[in-house]
Formats: C-alpha cells, sequence, structure tokens
C-alpha cells in the first residue's frame, strides 16, 4: 500500500522533480566545478585550483560591491515596502469589491511591458535634458545630475519590484480575519494604531515575504545599475559581466556568481525565519 | 432582578438600521437596564446582530438615538466607547501570547506594563487560566479561548458587556458548564451583559430579561418564565415550539361567550384573555404539558379535539407524543411516563384531547 503510494506521488512531482535537477542542480554544480578552473591564454581548462576564489576574495573592488549590492538590494526592499503598504491597504480595505478587481487588474498591467522599457523610460525623466530638470529649469532650479546615481538605481528596483511587492503585500491582507480589526476598534485601538497593532502583525508573513522578493529581483539586477545607475558605483551583476568580458574569467564569474547565490539563500532563511518567528 | 426605576443604562430610541434597501431593524425602543443580564434571541437574519453591533459602535444607525447613560452615542466611534465584545469567532489576535491578549485593552488605555500585568493575570486567575499565560492562542481548546476572550474584555471593568453567540462553537457538554460560567460572572460583577443568541435554551437559563426579535422586529420583551407562559405573538409561540397552536377567527358561541372558532372546532377561551372584536383573527395557544389525552370523548370538557396517534418520543422521565387531527394539524403532548401508563398508547390509535379553557392563551396573529 506504501508502495502504491509513493508510486503514485512520485508520477506527479516526477515532471519537477526532472525540471529541477535539469535546470537547477545540474547548472549549480557545473558553476560550481567551473569555479575551480583555469584560465590560460583565453581559454579555460577543467582543474581544480582554489586561485579564482583566493583573487576574488582578495579584492577591494569585490567587497565593495558586494556592499553596494546588498545595500541597494536592501534599501529597494524596505522603501517599495513601505511605499506598497498604503496602496496594498487602500486596496485591500477602503475599495468596494468590485473596485478592488479592477485595482488588482491595474497592478497587472506593469508586467506586460518589458522593465528595459520601463527602465529607459526613467532616463527621460532623469537625463540632465530630461523632463524633471527642464521643468526644474523654468522655475530657475538645476540642473541637478540625477541620472548615474545610486537613487536612480534605487528608483529603478522601485520600479522593478513595486507591482509584484503590492499585490504580495494585497493578499495577505486580504486574508485578515475583519473581526480582529474589529476587535481592536472594540478595545479604544484607533484607526491608525490598529494598523500597527493587528494589521501588520497579521499579514507579517506576506509582508515579509513580498521584501524577499523585492530583495531577490533587486540583488540580481543588471539593468537598473547599469542603464540608471551608470555602473557606478559597481554592483555584483557589472561585475559578473566585467569579469566575463575582460580575458574570459569565467570561473572567476562564477565564484561571484556562487557568493550571490549564497547570500540570496541566508537572506532567504532568515527572512522566512523572522516571518514565522513565534507561530508554531 | 431588575429595579424598573432605575434609568436605563442604555436606551434605543426608534433604532433602526438599513443597508441599501435591505431592512436588518425596523424601528426599535428598547431600554437595558444596569446589572441585568439580557438575552436578544432570534433567528439567523432577524436583526439581533446588527443590534449588539450598533451598541458596540461597528455600525451606525440609519434612524433612531442610542444613548449610554442617558448621552447619545450614535457618532462615538467603537474606539470611543467602552463596549467590549465577545465575538462568536471570539477574534483572539493570534499572533499575540494568552496574557498579551488580556493586556490589550490596557495597553491601549495607556497603561503602565506592570499594572497592566498585575490586572491581566488577575483576570486569568478569575477565569482559571492562569497557567496558559505565556502560551500561544493556537495552543489552547475551545473552553479555554472562551476564557481567554472573556478574560479580555472584562479585564477593563466595563459596565456591559455584549455577547454575540460566544458558545455557537462549543460541544454541548462544555457549552452548559460555559453558561453558568457566565451567568456565575454576570451575577458577581453586577456586570450588565447583553447576549445574542438564538438558541432557546441558552437565553431562557441565563438572562433575566429576553428580546425575541424576527425580521428586524421585537416581537416580544419579558422574562423567560411570562414569555414562556404567554407568548405574545404567533410568531412567539410557534418560535418557542413548546405549544399547540390553533389558528381561528374570535367569535361569540350561543350564550354570548368568547369563542375562538377554529378548522378544529370552537374552542371557550380563559378568562380576562379575550379582546372583544368579533371577527378579529387570532390563535389559542396551549402548551403541551396541559393537554390531556382521553381514549374517550371526555365528558364536559370545552375544549377538545379528536386526533390520531402518529408517534413518539422519549427524553428522560418525560415522552412527548404526537397527534394528527382529521384535518391535518399536528398536535403534541407531553406527559411523564406514569401519566402515560394505563392509556395503551399505539400508533394511528384515534385519542381525544382536551384542555382547561385556563390553560389556553390568546395572541396576535
Amino acid at each position: 500500500m506504501r508502495r502504491r503510494l509513493s508510486l503514485y506521488g512520485l508520477t506527479f512531482s516526477l515532471p519537477l522533480l526532472i525540471w529541477q535537477l535539469l535546470f537547477f542542480v545540474f547548472p549549480l554544480v557545473f558553476l560550481i566545478a567551473l569555479s575551480f578552473w583555469t584560465v590560460r591564454n583565453f581559454r579555460m581548462q577543467p582543474d581544480f585550483d582554489m586561485v579564482n576564489w583566493t583573487t576574488m576574495y582578495g579584492r577591494a573592488v569585490f567587497w565593495q560591491a558586494y556592499a553596494t549590492t546588498l545595500t541597494l538590494a536592501a534599501g529597494a526592499a524596505v522603501l517599495t515596502s513601505i511605499l506598497a503598504f498604503p496602496v496594498a491597504y487602500a486596496i485591500a480595505f477602503k475599495l468596494s469589491p468590485r473596485v478592488q478587481r479592477w485595482a488588482i487588474m491595474l497592478m497587472v498591467i506593469p508586467f506586460f511591458t518589458s522593465y528595459l522599457v520601463r527602465v529607459y523610460s526613467w532616463q527621460v525623466f532623469l537625463s540632465d535634458a530630461g523632463i524633471i530638470n527642464v521643468m526644474l529649469g523654468w522655475i530657475g532650479l538645476g540642473p541637478y545630475g540625477l541620472l548615474n546615481t545610486p537613487g536612480a538605481t534605487l528608483l529603478g528596483f522601485v520600479t522593478l519590484a513595486l507591482p509584484l511587492v503590492v499585490l504580495l503585500q494585497l493578499f495577505s491582507l486580504i486574508f485578515i480575519d475583519r473581526t480582529l480589526i474589529e476587535a481592536a476598534h472594540n478595545m479604544r485601538c484607533g484607526r491608525l494604531r490598529t494598523v500597527f497593532a493587528v494589521v501588520i502583525p497579521s499579514a507579517r508573513v506576506g509582508l515579509v515575504i513580498a521584501a524577499l522578493f523585492a530583495f531577490i529581483l533587486s540583488f540580481g539586477d543588471f539593468v537598473s545599475p547599469i542603464y540608471l545607475g551608470g555602473g557606478d558605483p559597481t554592483t555584483l551583476s557589472i561585475l559578473i559581466t566585467d569579469t566575463t568580458k575582460s580575458g574570459q574569467q569565467w570561473p572567476r564569474a562564477a565564484v561571484i556568481a556562487l557568493t550571490m547565490i549564497a547570500t540570496l539563500m541566508i537572506v532567504a532563511y532568515l527572512a522566512v525565519r523572522f516571518a514565522y518567528r513565534g507561530r508554531k | 432582578m431588575t429595579p424598573v426605576t432605575q434609568a436605563p443604562l442604555v436606551s434605543l430610541e426608534g433604532v433602526a438600521k438599513h443597508f441599501g434597501t435591505y431592512t436588518a431593524v425596523q424601528k426599535m425602543d428598547l431600554q437595558i437596564h444596569e446589572g441585568e443580564f439580557l438575552a436578544l434571541m432570534g433567528s439567523s437574519g432577524c436583526g439581533k446582530t446588527t443590534t449588539l453591533r450598533m451598541l458596540a459602535g461597528l455600525e451606525a444607525p440609519s434612524e433612531g438615538v442610542i444613548r449610554l447613560d442617558g448621552k447619545p452615542i450614535n457618532d462615538l466611534p467603537s474606539w470611543s466607547r467602552d463596549t467590549p465584545m465577545v465575538w462568536q469567532s471570539l477574534a483572539l489576535f493570534p499572533f499575540l501570547t494568552v496574557i498579551e491578549n488580556v493586556e490589550f485593552a490596557l495597553k491601549m488605555r495607556g497603561l503602565g506594563r506592570t499594572e497592566r500585568r498585575r490586572r491581566a493575570e488577575q483576570w486569568l486567575d478569575r477565569m482559571q487560566i492562569a497557567e496558559f499565560a505565556g502560551r500561544n492562542i493556537s495552543q489552547l481548546s475551545g473552553g479555554q479561548r472562551q476564557r481567554v476572550a472573556l478574560a479580555r474584555s472584562l479585564v477593563i471593568e466595563p459596565r456591559i458587556l455584549l455577547l454575540d453567540e460566544p458558545l455557537s462553537a462549543l460541544d454541548a457538554a462544555l457549552k452548559v458548564r460555559m453558561q453558568s460560567v457566565l451567568k456565575t460572572l454576570q451575577r458577581e460583577t453586577g456586570i450588565t451583559f447583553v447576549y445574542v443568541t438564538h438558541s432557546q435554551s441558552e437565553a431562557f437559563s441565563m438572562a433575566d430579561r429576553v428580546v425575541i426579535m424576527s425580521r428586524g422586529k421585537i416581537e416580544q420583551i419579558g422574562t423567560p418564565q411570562d414569555i414562556y407562559r404567554a407568548p405574545r405573538t404567533r410568531f412567539v409561540a410557534d418560535f418557542l415550539g413548546s405549544s399547540n397552536i390553533f389558528p381561528g377567527q374570535l367569535t361569540r358561541d350561543g350564550q354570548g361567550r368568547p369563542v375562538l372558532a377554529t378548522s378544529s372546532g370552537d374552542f371557550a377561551l380563559p378568562a380576562g384573555n379575550a379582546p372583544g372584536i368579533a371577527g378579529q383573527a387570532a390563535s389559542l395557544t396551549v402548551l403541551d404539558t396541559r393537554m390531556q389525552i382521553h381514549p374517550q370523548p371526555p365528558q364536559g370538557a370545552r375544549n377538545s379535539v379528536a386526533a390520531r396517534m402518529i408517534g413518539e418520543e422519549f427524553v428522560g422521565a418525560t415522552a412527548t407524543i404526537h397527534f394528527e387531527t382529521d384535518n391535518g394539524q399536528e398536535l403534541r403532548v407531553q406527559k411523564s411516563h406514569e401519566d402515560l401508563a394505563d392509556l395503551s398508547l399505539a400508533i394511528g390509535k384515534p385519542f381525544y384531547l382536551s384542555w382547561s379553557p385556563a390553560d389556553g392563551h390568546l395572541v396576535q396573529e
């Protein structure tokens, strides 16, 4: 009986299992192996050498890029979460179910257009001769160097993550038991205080997961740092392209990629642990 | 019992609630006295919960005035009035521990940490759940959660507590035990309880006064005994389900005495309970315990009907025998087993049911 059950279960999990093996485990194993290969005369050779790890980890530029990427991604996660919350809250609690459906659809529309297009359109706004500086010029201000700044990179990250974060937050807010909110009101907890005392704790798992997604999307993003941030300060994604371009250093790029994967795994683990803290 | 002379703690004056075109509560007047246990009873959709939510400030009345201590509270938001409520779902905060739940209302009132803790512990102690103080809500049984919900609402020592079917999720034995906990608590604290329920046994076993509602309207207000003995309307008699009901028309017999003409015959009415208007529709209710069963037509009985026995059910020491008259009306008689011993009951056998005119009670249609 048990045997048959497990066979039955396997039938359904097999495609996923194969998918995971083909597109996650094998590439990961290959990436790990690659990070120990060596490059001689612009040619990669299978090897088992720690040189890529020691070289990369010994460079200040790597650690600077690491710190920059981590800070920007964390900043994007916090900023996006804060910007998204009032929107998700209003959709969840202030709109009638009919308007709510429309609002959810509107939140999906940004996914229809390419992220690259959205980032380019920010350039139109931010460049020295862009819309914002022209308008500031009318009142005698600027021009300000808005493009090619960490702030512009952050703006790109928010553009990337905001719709998803709003949706994820929304779905955790919608399923809050409304009687909990009424119970708080009933115990002299005013509207704003209820948001912090009841709504946020009730939706904590969803809010943390939403922020985690913003972090993951921003941490690995290449488009915003290069087109809005101007590649300076360098992020890990830019460092990877630079490394591969200069002298076929795929093994060193593998070191960066593996470090990024490890970082994401640790951050995801900590976030999930924080989200479910105190729950049994 | 309630001193009637005292000004009411809460009064509803012409209060109504509409949701769009739907009227949840029709214009109602109700006075709730300090220290009483009042039950709002009715089937679902009768407006009892809406009434309670208006008291808690979770719904605003569409018409009328709600007064607390004589002052209108219509426009007071829920968080500005002290009308704690116990929800059907209990609405305990799952992200807080037991004691944090109980402390919540005190924290909102700005009480210091030690004072909060002390008072919360007192109430946990009183509700006999002190040992669970540090636990999560999900680790408690239904009965324990019930006690947490009560402690959480009572910790501010309010003058009034609103309860919305709090026992409906419990099993029968626990329900009875919690009923006595609630009743004792109410008596000891002297806090006014307004208790919403659809269960007659809950309302009648705990409440000093019962308000029976139907379709957003109050059908009757009274003590459980009064309502049981003298239902005011046919709906109440039907809802209580302990009476046989004969619908008919008021008229007078050959000697000029008031009678009710029904499809089962003309019945004599109790003295002093006979309104004068001939031709008016009314119903005669007779408690199922007050009917007699005879194998032969009873001599000298003014009120009797012929009926065939169609079934019987036993609950403890009493039996309820079901009958059907020739014109299809079902009647019930409740008797002790001894009273039934020499009747040789059998399903399908014809009998005669009688009652004294004094045991009848006339109700409005």
